[in-house]
């Protein structure tokens, strides 16, 4: 493994080649807010808040931290102009979402107390579609019981028919949730035989 | 049929074809594109077959269905050679008089022909007709020739010629240097130098390598690429196998949409005979090199079309697009390097192999070498498809070949580059059509579809209407581009709604900057593109509509629909036409229209013969629940 | 048969015709005289009074019994409907093992095997995606992803004429939206939902590729070009026109929850 040298916020970083961004920063104690990262997990890029600039050969551009690669020589700022307007306007937008999280936090340091985006979810089970249940319960329990369905605006998570019932006893993925939803589906099963899963999924028997 | 096992074989086919046809042989090509099949060119083919048979003309004549002409607004359209002459608008009434006067006395049939409404007189060869002679249709051209489903037509129009070329005398290398010269550019959308493309492929350290055909074009207005795979798939094929050859990738996948069943068809035939023909396979021609190729079909989103969700699709997994810091160039398909390309860009390689980068790099402009073929569509005369060499004005494409705006309206707008471009306002008709002249002006070329809109064409609600379409076909993963467009499609419904106020546009302004500078994929990072050009350039109609105002009065909640009692006869059609029993009147009196009932639907206005209904707007009123 | 001391005694039995046709037909079958059908009767009911049948107990044990014999019938009729739609069920499945050897069980032709489920059923069953989860060692969380995610693919039953209205920006702004909404009149439902009797299906497409002819309206695979909102109506009920009750074909493609029982079937 060889070591290569970058530079974050004007800190001289050394770390190991094929390492990321993120975890560079990270282990050299510079602080970037993230959302849908967790060390167990492979990198998602979703969430975008982990968002730095990086400059190569004199070009910069906007990267999602967490996926990019570390290279010799590379530039990074974690802060400017830009991806302050990115976090600020990401956390206002799951503001709406969800009133709790990492986000609310990451609000409050831009000085947002109020979302000014119509509420979108319901509020009794809000999902900001980190994918964080949907990861661990594939990555690290291989047990594949929650998905993701739809597409776009209308994508959403689902306990997968037929497997729920070892939620109940496993709930690991309430520990990954900020937002709440999929303590819900999980405790909702209790009540009723099928799960929630979009009305389009009808049983055929 | 045997395999051609070396060059000289298939050469000497060629020459026995191209001999056996007789070129003074009359022969009835009968558009049998997509669009043509849909006005049921079928029946005209049976009508045909019909006519031929009773006559005992069936073998003297010919008769190819062949693939999409371009001319679609006339569709079916039938061009008997070797006359050249072209008939519009075809049914299958009309074919006994097309063989009595056409086909046995060599005679046009004037009603049939294609009449010039600036000229105001008919013309009688297809070459010219304004729309095909102010085109340059080299890629596109052969689609009137040939029957998609016969690979003896492509080689008899030298097809193929290329693909010997390149494998007895030229290296990888040199096919590589060839387009790099001639400085061929990416046709599906971003423009990318195809040479540089293939180097960085060719140039990866990892094996295999993969070769990819995007045919996804999910472009709404956009059929291009679909008219090319299924009227001429073997020219699609022979540039495949020569890129293969340069970049070393010895399998290929062609992407079609699901909505293609036409293409899939006939490009899954095409291989089948290239296959046949020992074109594709094990030792091609004797040259020791290898190539495969499979379809791979699409299954209904447009971000499928991007090259890492088109690659991902292919692996059986869901279409999300994937961050590119690591070019699929370099890691693709199954993380090895592939090359994914345009069906219009690999049309253009043997083109350029057969005549030279040099002549290729002498059409169009510096920077945007060759020609493009384009989808011109909407309020236009003349819709279809158009190639015309870069750098010609908009003007020229959308007047001398369009025919210009149907019933007298006046033209706003050209959108090009689908939900990921712009709206060029009337005041640049002048700009020359290229890559960079696009982008420079707040649009981009994109895969070519170029949609008119006229005077009565809202562009509020355009810009809606993309987000809309954006917010549906986004794969939804990351957090700017799902909930940026759910919350710039929600201020952009009130604005068409008449419910939003100045602060509403800044602050779908601020989320258009942040979403460009924060989505994962192009997809999210070009969807603010339409709201940004339609501000930029018709603002005015934006606070128009704050006003409570649809200048254009499209947008439902701010037009009212009235009768005009000076013209109204009172024949009572609008009331029997009305869904929502809104409209009263007694018989031969003037009828009035219940804004409380009316649900804007526009029946009324569609069936008055004494123009009495009119739209109004700016005054609010709220439209009625059904 | 000996005489037996017991006297005998004439007992003359008035009958009703049809108590005479009852003897006559009892004649027929039995073989027996008159006479003795009518001590044979005695007989029998003297037995069932000795036995006590007439009395509540065994009499409420007898309609027990009768009402649990009706149960069991319906059971066994239940048991026999639910054997066909397992047959069914079993020749659906090895469709879908042709489909998936057809592409030699690979993984990374899943969604082409989607696809070709798809067209066949005009759905995607849930056994068949429980059947290619297991085939083909993908988790059904992926599978569900894909048939969510993928326009072409219908977790629930579509109705019998799939109506798909263009929407893309060349028919937008030639009126498209307005054919949506006729259509949305006429039918009764929103685009994308099914009528409640199973007839169409409504979606919107982004570009059938015909722009020449916006706006375009498809109905399986016929194509209605250039159209008015006012037409909508009378294209939509041409398909209903001269069907009655649902054919054998069409009974096939419906869910088998909705399928006739013998019963309504006409």
């Amino acid at each position: 493994m060889t070591t290569i040298s970058l530079n974050i916020d004007g800190k001289t970083i050394k770390a190991e080649e094929g390492t990321t961004v993120l975890k560079a920063a990270q282990k050299a104690g510079i602080n970037i807010p993230t959302l849908c990262h967790d060390d167990r997990l492979e990198p998602y890029g979703a969430c975008r808040f982990c968002m730095v600039e990086v400059e190569k050969n004199s070009r910069k551009k906007l990267v999602a931290s967490c996926c990019y690669p570390a290279e010799n020589g590379l530039v990074v700022r974690t802060k400017t102009e830009n991806i302050d307007k990115i976090r600020k306007l990401l956390a206002e937008l799951l503001l709406s979402i969800s009133p709790s999280g990492a986000h609310v936090d990451i609000a409050k340091q831009y000085g947002v107390v109020e979302s000014r985006f119509k509420q979108t979810e319901s509020p009794e089970s809000p999902c900001s579609l980190c994918g964080l249940c949907v990861r661990y319960c594939a990555e690290v329990k291989n047990k594949h019981a929650v998905c993701f369905v739809g597409r776009g605006v209308d994508r959403t998570i689902a306990l997968v028919p037929g497997l729920s019932d070892t939620c109940s006893s496993c709930r690991e993925c309430f520990n990954v949730c900020d937002a709440g939803k999929i303590v819900y589906l999980v405790d909702m099963i209790q009540e009723i035989s099928c799960p929630p899963l979009k009305s389009s999924f009808k049983s055929s028997d | 049929m045997t395999k051609f096992s070396q060059p000289n074989d298939l050469e000497q086919y060629r020459q026995t074809l191209q001999k056996q046809r007789d070129t003074k042989k009359t022969c009835i090509s009968i558009c049998s594109g997509t669009g043509c099949h849909a006005y049921a060119s079928e029946k005209v083919v049976s009508a045909f077959e019909d006519q031929l048979k009773k006559q005992n003309l069936t073998n003297m004549v010919d008769m190819k269905r062949t693939g999409c002409h371009g001319f679609c607004e006339k569709g079916p359209i039938v061009v008997i050679h070797p006359h050249n002459y072209c008939y519009v608008k075809v049914k299958p009434e009309d074919v006994t008089e097309i063989i009595t006067q056409t086909i046995q006395q060599g005679k046009p049939v004037n009603r049939l022909l294609y009449e010039d409404p600036e000229l105001g007189k008919k013309i009688v060869l297809e070459t010219d007709i304004p729309f095909y002679k102010n085109q340059t249709r080299l890629i596109f051209g052969n689609n009137r020739k040939i029957d998609p489903k016969s690979i003896d037509d492509y080689i008899a129009l030298d097809g193929y010629k290329a693909l010997v070329k390149t494998l007895t005398k030229m290296t990888p290398q040199q096919v590589l240097d060839e387009v790099k010269k001639a400085n061929l550019r990416g046709r599906g959308g971003g423009g990318f130098p195809t040479g540089r493309k293939w180097e960085t492929t060719k140039n990866a350290s990892a094996e295999p390598k993969y070769v990819i055909v995007n045919c996804d074009e999910g472009d709404p207005g956009a059929y291009m690429d679909r008219s090319l795979m299924e009227g001429n798939p073997h020219s699609v094929l022979e540039g495949l196998i020569i890129g293969a050859y340069a970049i070393g990738a010895h399998e290929g996948f062609i992407y079609v949409r699901q909505e293609y069943p036409l293409a899939v068809e006939n490009t899954e035939h095409a291989i089948k005979q290239a296959e046949e023909y020992g074109l594709i396979g094990k030792n091609i021609l004797g040259s020791g090199f290898d190539f495969t190729i499979k379809v791979h079909r699409g299954a209904g989103a447009f971000v499928s079309g991007e090259s890492s969700a088109l690659m991902s699709a292919i692996e059986g997994r869901v279409g999300e697009p994937r961050p590119k810091y690591i070019h699929t160039a370099v890691s693709g398909l199954w993380n090895k390097p592939t090359c994914l390309n345009n069906v219009e860009t690999w049309a253009n390689v043997p083109f350029i192999i057969n005549n030279g980068a040099q002549w290729f790099a002498s059409m169009g402009t510096p920077n945007s070498t060759g020609t493009k073929i384009f989808s011109l569509v909407g309020n236009v005369n003349n819709t279809g498809l158009v190639e015309v060499p870069m750098g010609v004005t908009l003007r020229e494409i959308i007047y001398d070949i369009g025919g210009g705006i149907p019933n007298g309206k006046r033209l706003k707008a050209v959108q090009t580059g689908g939900p990921s471009g712009g709206c060029i306002p009337e005041k640049y008709l002048d700009l020359p059509v290229d890559f960079d002249e696009l982008y420079n002006i707040g649009s981009m070329m994109g895969s070519g579809g170029m949609i008119v809109m006229d005077e009565d064409t809202c562009m509020v609600d355009i810009a809606r209407y993309f987000v809309n379409f954006l917010s549906q076909e986004s794969c939804g993963k990351c957090l700017p581009c799902r909930e940026g467009l759910r919350q710039m499609n929600r201020i952009l419904n009130d604005i068409t709604a008449g419910k939003a106020f100045e602060e509403d546009l800044e602050l779908l302004e601020e989320l258009s900057e942040v979403v460009q500078m924060s989505a994962l994929c192009a997809l999210g990072q070009s969807a603010p593109n339409p709201v940004l050009s339609t501000i930029k350039y018709f603002r005015d109609e934006y606070e128009a509509h704050l006003r409570g105002e649809c200048p254009s009065k499209v947008c439902k909640a701010l037009i009212n629909y009235k009768i005009d009692p000076a013209k109204c006869k009172g024949c009572g059609l609008c009331t029997k036409n009305c869904p929502a029993e809104a409209i009263s009147g007694e018989k031969k009196g003037v009828h009035h229209i219940d804004s409380e009932r009316c649900i804007k639907c526009g029946n009324c206005l569609e069936v008055c013969k004494f123009d009495a209904v009119l739209k109004t707007t700016g005054k609010q009123i709220p439209i009625s629940k059904r | 048969m000996a005489k037996e001391k017991t006297k005998s005694h004439f007992v003359g039995v008035r009958l009703t015709e049809e108590q005479k046709k009852a003897l006559y037909t009892l004649q027929k079958t039995s073989d027996l005289s008159k006479t003795d059908i009518l001590l044979r009767g005695l007989e029998i009911l003297s037995e069932y009074y000795a036995l006590g049948l007439d009395q509540p107990p065994l009499s409420i044990e007898l309609k027990k019994l009768e009402e649990e014999a009706i149960q069991h019938l319906k059971a066994l009729k239940k048991i026999k409907r639910r054997e066909e739609s397992v047959k069914q069920m079993i020749q659906e499945l090895r469709e879908v093992d042709e489909i998936i050897d057809e592409y030699g069980g690979e993984k990374n032709a899943l969604i082409q095997i989607l696809l070709k489920i798809q067209e066949k059923n005009h759905w995607l069953p849930k056994p068949a995606l429980l059947w290619v989860s297991e085939r083909l060692s993908i988790p059904m969380s992926q599978i569900l992803h894909i048939a969510t995610f993928y326009k072409s693919f219908s977790l629930e039953p579509r109705g019998e004429h799939l109506v798909r209205v263009c929407l893309g920006t060349a028919c937008h702004v030639r009126n498209g939206p307005k054919i949506l909404e006729a259509a949305e009149q006429y039918l009764g439902i929103n685009s994308g939902e099914t009528t409640s009797d199973m007839k169409f299906t409504l979606e919107s497409v982004n570009c059938l590729g015909c722009c020449a002819l916006g706006p375009v309206m498809m109905i399986d695979n016929e194509y209605h070009g250039k159209l008015t909102p006012s037409q909508v109506p009378n294209i939509l009920s041409s398909y209903r026109v001269g069907e009655l009750s649902m054919t054998e074909e069409q009974q096939k493609l419906a869910p088998i929850a909705q399928r006739p029982t013998p019963k309504q079937q006409r």
